[in-house]
């Protein structure tokens, strides 16, 4: 497996790029005047106020069936009525509540998950190492919405099945960035002159490495918000997530697809998802060019 | 990855020494594909074997799994009764005999299934790859030679949107559009209704007819193609244009293209056979990795597309946990990430002799 840590590892260059965050850190601020980063913060925020307001600022009940049913859009239903006649855009504006906080509650476990395993794979190395590593190897030798779905179809399916699924699949990434943060920086001086301190290896790791582990783990954490929103829908639209009458995204999408004659039932809750996952990619992408302001890599992960 | 070796290691290498290293390294990587495959079997049956699921009920429905007689029949037919490390072990010996066992939704033998299916998805993965290489590399060579400039730009949010879009939704999207409104593409599957495929060979339409000699057929078989290859690789030419973008901006700042250019080398020569060739090995990485994601993405656009792929089927086969689909599935999975990781570091070798194979 001499190829696997070259072909999904870390390039040279991502080290480097964690070697400069320091230096880099204090040119942060000029890329946030970009637009593209205002585009994305202001989506981001935007969609954080619908999910707490969706309750007050929806037109209609999410739920509430009518006998009004295909009504394209108009102004009493801006987004038109779905095949039960229930409001597309308070449906929408619902969905908000269920994407996003599951998204951060799955990129949150799986990323302390993989970051602690990372951390004691790359920083004892033996043992630990080769079992955590090749558990990693393991789920990447997968398509990753395959695995997920091989998983929920085992569990059962449901929205949180779906979510436990996403993080026995997304732990791995978050593993592989941080052992080879690590592992860049065990040999470091300061980590040495650590040591000569007397310092225990506990305090090594929290107090030397890990702060120069969080920025590259808060960028990809944060791409990573709008890659789990994605295979939350994803296996929501397999019906292998949200049930319904849950107001799901990629529930939605798959309501249209069953009547696509109706366009607006599934445009919507599309538009929806790609608008949210820009904005975290945007917020993302700008992140990453202000710790490595030389290149802008591309999103590790697949869907 | 390492730099050369002494001389004499070299002389080896240069003589027929070469062709006994590749020798070696294709079957280290046979062997890796074995023990990977043993791996992935024990893992894969005892996960499906043991999960909570009931696998008697969804074949049999509520209805006829309650029935005590239909019940054991069912279990004794599938081997069901015995210790999952017999089956297991008995699995084993008939996957040795190349036999995968029947299919409970299907059937069918899974090998005969998945002899229909890896083809299918196979054909539209290849169109896709191909597109993900000409348009991603092109796109990211561009951004990367105007760097900063509206171009580089445009380029930049066409690939967040790209990597951002929710594939089954443009899948829907794209559908709806092209064939929908405007008639342009075909209802979907690999050939229209009324057409029969071609004779087996390849089991890629458009290579088995134009075989056979069938012109026609082969472009409709085209048709077909372009719409499911064209919004599987929207993913994938997003993020390799954005990771040719920095590997070409990378490479631009070495010294030696600053030589070439000093030494009044054309501006075409120097991008062509310097920059990108160069830039490529870290390039190819990314393209096999973005197999494994076009494999993601047929579990989700070949269900609008009607399309009877691997995709399909797995998503069929865990939704009904038929236990053999799901391993013959696995299996698949497992030679077919091996087998891209082969190819691509032999195409290391190709781009960058300093890496050939030892």
């Amino acid at each position: 497996m001499e190829s696997s840590t070259r072909v999904f590892g870390l390039s040279d260059a991502d080290v480097v790029a964690a070697h400069g965050i320091r230096r880099s850190r204090t040119r942060t601020g000029s890329h946030w005047n970009q637009p593209l980063a205002v585009a994305g913060i202001s989506l981001s925020v935007a969609w954080l106020i619908v999910a707490v307001a969706a309750p007050w600022i929806a037109p209609h009940d999410p739920l509430a069936q009518d006998s009004l049913r295909f009504l394209a859009p108009s102004v009493s239903h801006p987004f038109g009525t779905d095949e039960l006649g229930r409001d597309v855009l308070s449906r929408v504006l619902w969905g908000a509540r269920i994407s996003i906080p599951l998204a951060f509650l799955l990129v949150g476990v799986a990323g302390i998950i993989g970051c602690v395993l990372g951390a004691l794979a790359g920083y004892f190395g033996g043992v630990i190492d080769e079992l955590v590593m090749r558990a990693a190897d393991l789920v990447f030798a997968f398509p990753t919405i395959i695995l997920a779905m091989a998983v929920v179809a085992a569990l059962g399916p449901s929205l949180e099945n779906a979510v436990l699924a996403l993080i026995a699949v997304r732990w791995p990434a978050f593993a592989r960035i941080v052992r080879g943060l690590i592992l860049a920086m065990k040999d470091s001086e300061y980590v040495y002159s650590s040591r000569l301190l007397g310092a225990s290896s506990l305090r090594v790791l929290l107090a030397d490495v890990m702060p120069n582990v969080a920025g590259p783990v808060v960028v990809f954490a944060a791409l990573d918000v709008g890659t789990a929103i994605l295979l939350l829908a994803g296996l929501s639209f397999l019906g292998l997530g949200a049930r319904p009458p849950t107001p799901e995204w990629g529930s939605m999408v798959a309501d249209g697809t069953l009547a696509f004659n109706y366009w607006w039932i599934g445009t919507f809750p599309g538009l929806a998802i790609l608008t949210v996952v820009l904005a975290y990619n945007f917020v993302g992408d700008t992140l990453r060019d202000a710790l490595d302001p030389r290149s802008s890599r591309a999103v590790e992960s697949r869907v | 990855m390492r730099p050369s070796g002494t001389a004499k290691e070299l002389k080896a290498r240069r003589g027929g020494g070469a062709n006994w290293g590749l020798i070696r390294f294709a079957l280290r990587r046979l062997l890796a594909l074995v023990l990977l495959a043993v791996g992935i079997t024990l893992i894969a049956f005892f996960l499906s074997h043991l999960v909570p699921g009931d696998p008697v009920s969804v074949a049999l429905g509520e209805q006829a799994s309650v029935d005590p007689v239909a019940r054991a029949a069912f279990i004794h037919r599938y081997g069901l009764d015995k210790p999952v490390p017999e089956q297991y072990v008995i699995y084993m010996q008939h996957l040795l005999h190349g036999d995968l066992g029947n299919s409970i939704q299907s059937g069918r033998p899974v090998a005969q299934d998945l002899s229909v299916a890896i083809p299918a998805t196979l054909e539209v993965a290849l169109v896709a790859v191909t597109i993900t290489v000409v348009v991603g590399i092109g796109m990211g060579l561009g951004a990367a030679l105007r760097k900063d400039s509206w171009l580089d730009q445009v380029l930049r949010i066409a690939s967040l949107a790209g990597v951002s879009v929710p594939t089954f939704w443009l899948a829907l999207v794209a559908y709806y559009v092209f064939f929908f409104k405007l008639g342009w593409s075909p209802s979907g599957g690999r050939l229209d209704p009324a057409l029969n495929p071609p004779v087996h060979v390849t089991g890629l339409y458009t290579v088995d007819a134009l075989l056979a000699g069938n012109l026609p057929l082969a472009l409709n078989a085209v048709s077909h193609l372009i719409l499911p290859a064209t919004v599987l690789a929207a993913y994938t030419v997003s993020f390799v244009a954005r990771f040719t973008r920095s590997s070409v901006l990378e490479v631009l700042e070495a010294d030696y293209i600053l030589a070439a250019r000093a030494k009044g080398l054309p501006e075409r020569t120097v991008i062509f056979n310097y920059v990108l060739r160069a830039a490529l090995v870290p390039i190819i990485t990314l393209v096999g990795l973005a197999f494994g994601s076009l494999l993601s993405g047929t579990v989700l656009v070949e269900t609008i597309f009607s399309w009877p792929g691997v995709g399909q089927y797995a998503y069929r086969a865990s939704t009904s946990l038929d236990l053999n689909a799901i391993m013959g599935v696995s299996l698949f999975v497992a030679i077919a990430y091996v087998t891209v990781n082969f190819v691509v570091d032999l195409l290391y070798g190709v781009v960058d002799p300093r890496i050939r194979v030892e």
